[in-house]
């Protein structure tokens, strides 16, 4: 109850200021095509679910049992061991026999009321998805947030330092570099054994080195952008196993012992959640990092950089107060619109490190077929993410009021 | 399929247009060849299969030889049951680049053609194609794909359609904008104003305009959606058992991760490079096809 009132409030709060700031129309006109989005999306989702058992050939079946036809998906969740009357009853409770828009209206009754149906149907005790919901997403949302945490503090320090590198002269690496370079690895081989050499290898020294051989010149700006490129072209679920194996298997520095909670001290807190937080912001930082570092090419083009450098001040000041404020704007929608990417992440990264937060939650209910724990699942997701990504729409407007003025497209 | 990728390659095209203004050009561009290479040389692998000599019976078995690293004998060392993994790979590569090329295409045809008309005829055909976008948008891609598989079976027929229901809005989007950008040039206001019927304009002057961007994010898509599949099969959620795919066979390496190492390194390498290839190319042509506001 608690946190549905903060949530309320802070909603009444952003709404006032938006409102404040930019003015009833824009927020009625924002807030108006995000409910229609919602309500669409929803319906969607509650709608896929008649696709379960369309075959012609599974309704005959259905029918000679003397159950509905639209049964599938209650004989689906419900499993071999289900009475006749079992079957009737979910059926009706579920409405399959209405036509889609009483079946909508039904759920997303039973939605807003807070009853969300059981998580497992055939795990015979019936616990509801909300408290399933309620054990497993702060998990999920820790990930989310140290993932989000490290992708950042990846991106921002690469981005801005690769965007000044970019319009520097060009110059080489230092010769002593390649030494000391080879020394380290060695180092790193000789304590840590070679794979853990070879993860950093690859993500470092072969792109500078390719780039340094074909390209000469403004090699941290091309290194960065290099690096960048090859993370966003790992696939996640690639990623993950390569660090699993090297951390985990090979190593032991992350033991898949499950996860703590705070209450059990931050130590083993941050220690059971490391790895799969690394592989997901590692995930997303390449985004970040290549838009930031566009972002600030763009701006550093603007005559505001070449007065304040007129006026004398400092290339860390005109970077990080000019330069980089303009930008964070940019960061901050892409920060909202990558929650879906997130989302993608965390079903591989949970299902990889076997953590047991919402994605793994999801697998385990495919793999059951329990459509209506899946379907409400979906939708629920989907209405986070417009609900995010509406807030930073008019977050939006509200921090950069250049936006205001010209209709958002 | 993030909506944030297609920002992403612009905003960097629009970057590197500043900052290679000031860089001496290259003669050839040998990462761009490396990458083509590299692509060709995988789907011409792929197709070519069981009739290239060292190709082998991806599902023999060999009970010499099980879980065995990488060899002269097994380039990519052997599966738990002795099978070879490169010969894996090789046949299992021709159902990840089936689907990948077939939704890309899918994508393109039909995402192609909402985009272009929802850009030129603006009006409520506009407001329509919006509202999809954004209504499929609004659901995370892998979410939606495992909840449609879930839903029809793992079948091949049924990965392609759930794949594709992505790929079309994205590609919508990207269309859209460009051909709205289009359809404001001058040459396409003049042919207006000479009274050309608009199914001509679209074809004969918008539409040879927007195949540039089309194409670079083509091979964008490709890749984007190689990945898709791929995390699919990994999850166990693709096309079903005997069919083998990248995916899957990473999938089933990790299972004793200790023992067999190489059928996840290996394969993810391949997959890998692959991605970073169709990712580079598709970055390069956005690049060659920028339209600089200074030379119209």
């Amino acid at each position: 109850m608690i946190v549905v009132l903060i949530i309320l409030l802070v909603i009444a709060v952003l709404a006032a200021w938006i409102v404040r700031t930019a003015g009833w129309r824009f927020a009625l006109q924002r807030l108006g095509s995000a409910l229609l989005i919602l309500v669409l999306v929803t319906f969607i989702t509650s709608f896929l679910l008649r696709l379960v058992g369309v075959e012609e050939s599974q309704r005959e079946v259905l029918r000679e049992l003397g159950l509905s036809e639209n049964a599938q998906p209650c004989v689906s969740a419900l499993g071999t061991g289900a009475t006749f009357d079992e079957v009737n009853r979910c059926v009706d409770e579920r409405g399959l026999d209405d036509d889609p828009f009483t079946q909508y209206a039904k759920w997303a009754g039973d939605v807003l009321r807070g009853d969300l149906g059981p998580a497992f149907y055939k795990s015979g005790d019936a616990e509801p998805l909300t408290g399933t919901i309620a054990q497993r997403m702060p998990r999920t949302a820790w990930l989310f947030l140290y993932s989000q945490f490290i992708a950042l503090a990846v991106a921002v320090p690469l981005g801005i330092w690769s965007a000044y590198q970019a319009g520097r002269p060009p110059r080489g690496i230092p010769k002593i570099a390649w030494p000391i370079g080879v020394a380290a690895m060695l180092i790193v081989s000789w304590a840590f054994g070679w794979t853990l050499a070879a993860v950093i290898l690859l993500a470092l020294l072969v792109p500078t080195a390719i780039y340094h051989g074909l390209r000469g010149g403004r090699g941290g700006d091309t290194a960065v952008n290099m690096l960048a490129f090859v993370l966003l072209s790992v696939p996640a679920f690639v990623l993950g196993e390569t660090l699993r194996y090297v951390f985990s298997i090979q190593r032991g520095w992350y033991s898949l012992s499950g996860y703590a909670p705070w209450g059990d001290g931050v130590g083993t807190h941050l220690k059971s959640i490391w790895l799969p937080a690394l592989v997901l912001g590692l995930a997303a930082a390449p985004v970040y990092l290549r838009l930031l570092r566009a972002d600030m090419i763009q701006n550093l083009q603007q005559d505001f950089v070449a007065v304040a450098k007129a006026k004398g001040m400092s290339n860390t000041h005109i970077l990080l107060r000019h330069v980089l404020r303009p930008s964070t704007v940019t960061l901050l929608t892409v920060a909202g619109l990558n929650i879906a990417q997130l989302v993608n992440g965390a079903i591989v990264v949970e299902f990889i490190f076997d953590f047991d937060g919402m994605g793994s939650y999801l697998l385990e209910a495919v793999a059951r077929r329990e459509f209506f724990a899946v379907q409400t699942l979906v939708a629920l997701v989907a209405v986070l993410f417009i609900l995010a990504n509406t807030i930073v729409d008019m977050l939006y407007t509200v921090v950069d009021p250049r936006v205001r003025a010209q209709a958002p497209t | 399929m993030t909506n944030v990728a297609p920002d992403m390659a612009r905003a960097s095209v629009a970057a590197a247009a500043i900052t290679e203004a000031a860089r001496p050009k290259r003669k050839v561009n040998w990462v761009f060849r490396f990458a083509v290479g590299w692509l060709a040389l995988v789907v011409v692998i792929c197709m070519l299969g069981e009739l290239l000599p060292f190709v082998k019976d991806p599902n023999e078995r060999d009970a010499q030889a099980i879980s065995q690293g990488p060899s002269w004998d097994h380039w990519f060392g052997t599966a738990s049951f002795g099978q070879d993994v490169f010969s894996r790979v090789v046949i299992g590569g021709r159902i990840s680049l089936f689907v990948g090329f077939a939704v890309t295409v899918i994508g393109i045809a039909l995402g192609g053609l909402l985009g272009l008309l929802a850009g030129f005829l603006r009006g409520w055909v506009d407001a329509v194609v919006r509202v999809i976008i954004s209504v499929t948008l609004a659901i995370p891609a892998l979410l939606l794909v495992i909840f449609i598989v879930a839903i029809q079976g793992q079948s091949l027929r049924t990965v392609i359609i759930a794949v594709s229901l992505l790929a079309i809005p994205a590609l919508a989007r990207i269309v859209r904008g460009s051909t709205l950008q289009v359809a404001d040039r001058d040459f396409v206001k003049a042919a207006k104003v000479l009274g050309v019927k608009k199914l001509s304009i679209l074809v004969r002057e918008v539409l040879p305009n927007v195949m540039p961007t089309l194409v670079s994010f083509a091979f964008l898509t490709f890749g984007i959606v190689l990945v898709a599949e791929s995390s699919l099969s990994f999850l166990g959620l693709s096309v079903e058992a005997p069919t083998i795919t990248w995916g899957s066979i990473i999938g089933e390496g990790r299972i004793k991760f200790a023992e067999t190492p190489h059928m996840v390194f290996l394969p993810g390498a391949v997959l890998f490079l692959t991605v970073l290839s169709l990712n580079f190319v598709g970055d390069q042509l956005l690049k060659r096809f920028d339209i600089k506001e200074s030379g119209i």
